[in-house]
């Protein structure tokens, strides 16, 4: 028998703004819902150990699907005559879209980076339809990460964004781990990673809105890496800080991407946020 | 003028990045010389396909140099120490969160070589921290 992970991989047609997306989505596991958003300019790979990770997935559904322009998901129709720029508002369409049409159930939403970011926006948008939030590299406003050059005809993008990423890593982070991060951010299509940042860094500031989130009804737990200089530990703290009843826990030696660049560190503290939004 | 990183450390460097198995495969498209900075000590590195083939302390002003990189000792001492503090553990941190790391010149150039010049940087931190 072929010793094939337990990760099935699908295409779903969703609905976003109109648009019909064909998006792809992998998951694994049976449970409580997951679903999992990966960072700016990258797609749902970086999760492939949380889904082949049995603790979890005995009792989670984990979820991760490629935004639209990521991956292997297709751009919409007519991709050719706009940027690919990612703004607050579209992105949390994106997201209540597609566990809306998997007909989710009460999901635990994950995200980290700009993923990170957006759960923020989830929990206080639709802190009732949801069971709470796992932040990884999480911060309500940050600024400073766009730059020209991400999109630039003489540069190499592909080159570039994964080298502009590459040192978000811990340097304790194991090299071949950090090494896949940086082939899959070599992979994204021209501005994406672009796109994505304009959002990150541009357009996002949730500083107010954070402050509605009532974690009797939403769970929040947050989780940042000691390296992480995208969204340093400071940053996140602001977030804690703003978030009653939230948790924050900063991941010594750890960089801006826990859940590809060092799992097995990074696992502990996954499990334990998980016990904390599921309880 | 300051002694760091030193003589046999810029060797030690130079040595380790002409024998860098990834820039052989990576650093083809880098021919170009560039400064590095350290405090009040300036270096020109001249680089073709990838290989350090001069290093010239104290250019004058008929080397041509399109980029480079400035920050003062103690900033590159962190950089080069043996576990470097977050936010001094890379090159771009540096350029995004240590305002004294400065690119100078024309940044498009290095843009374009970002990937053969992080791995630049990034064989420095593994030459070792300098004894200066």
């Amino acid at each position: 028998m072929p010793d094939f992970e337990a990760i099935v991989g699908r295409y779903l047609t969703v609905e976003i703004g109109g648009e019909q997306h064909r998006l792809f989505i992998e998951e694994a596991g049976r449970g409580i819902p997951l679903l999992c958003l990966h960072t700016a300019g990258n797609d749902s790979r970086q999760f492939r150990h949380v889904m082949n990770d049995k603790e979890v997935t005995d009792r989670f559904r984990v979820v991760a699907f490629d935004m639209p322009y990521h991956g292997r998901s297709t751009p919409p129709d007519q991709w050719w005559l706009k940027k690919p720029r990612l703004t607050t508002k579209l992105y949390l369409e994106i997201v209540r879209a597609v566990w809306t049409t998997l007909e989710l159930e009460r999901p635990v939403v994950m995200g980290c980076s700009m993923g990170g970011a957006i759960v923020l926006k989830v929990a206080a948008d639709y802190q009732n339809e949801i069971r709470g939030i796992v932040g990884l590299e999480s911060s309500a406003h940050a600024p400073g990460r766009y730059n020209d050059f991400l999109h630039h005809p003489a540069i190499h993008g592909g080159e570039l964004c994964a080298s502009y990423t590459y040192g978000l890593n811990s340097p304790y982070s194991p090299e071949q781990n950090r090494r896949e991060n940086w082939w899959y951010y070599s992979q994204s299509g021209p501005g994406v990673y672009q796109g994505d940042v304009h959002f990150y860094s541009n357009d996002w500031d949730a500083r107010e809105d954070i402050k509605t989130i009532d974690t009797g009804r939403c769970k929040v737990a947050l989780l940042t890496g000691e390296f992480d200089y995208s969204c340093t530990p400071a940053m996140t703290e602001q977030v804690a800080a703003a978030i009653k009843g939230s948790r924050y826990t900063l991941m010594k030696r750890m960089g801006h991407f826990p859940m590809i660049e060092n799992y097995p560190d990074f696992r502990p503290y996954l499990l334990d946020a998980l016990d904390h939004v599921a309880a | 003028m300051s002694e760091f990183p030193g003589t046999s450390w810029l060797d030690r460097y130079v040595s380790r990045v002409n024998a860098d198995a990834e820039m052989g495969v990576i650093g083809d498209w880098l021919s170009a010389t560039f400064t590095l900075t350290f405090g009040d000590a300036r270096y020109a590195v001249v680089v073709d396909k990838g290989r350090i083939t001069k290093l010239i302390p104290s250019p004058r002003f008929d080397v041509r140099a399109p980029f480079g990189f400035r920050a003062p000792v103690d900033v590159w001492r962190k950089f080069l120490s043996p576990d470097p503090p977050p936010l001094y553990h890379d090159f771009f941190a540096m350029l995004m969160r240590v305002p004294d790391f400065v690119i100078e010149g024309d940044s498009l150039i290095a843009m374009q070589n970002a990937r053969a010049l992080h791995r630049m940087m990034n064989i420095m931190r593994e030459t070792g921290a300098p004894n200066a």
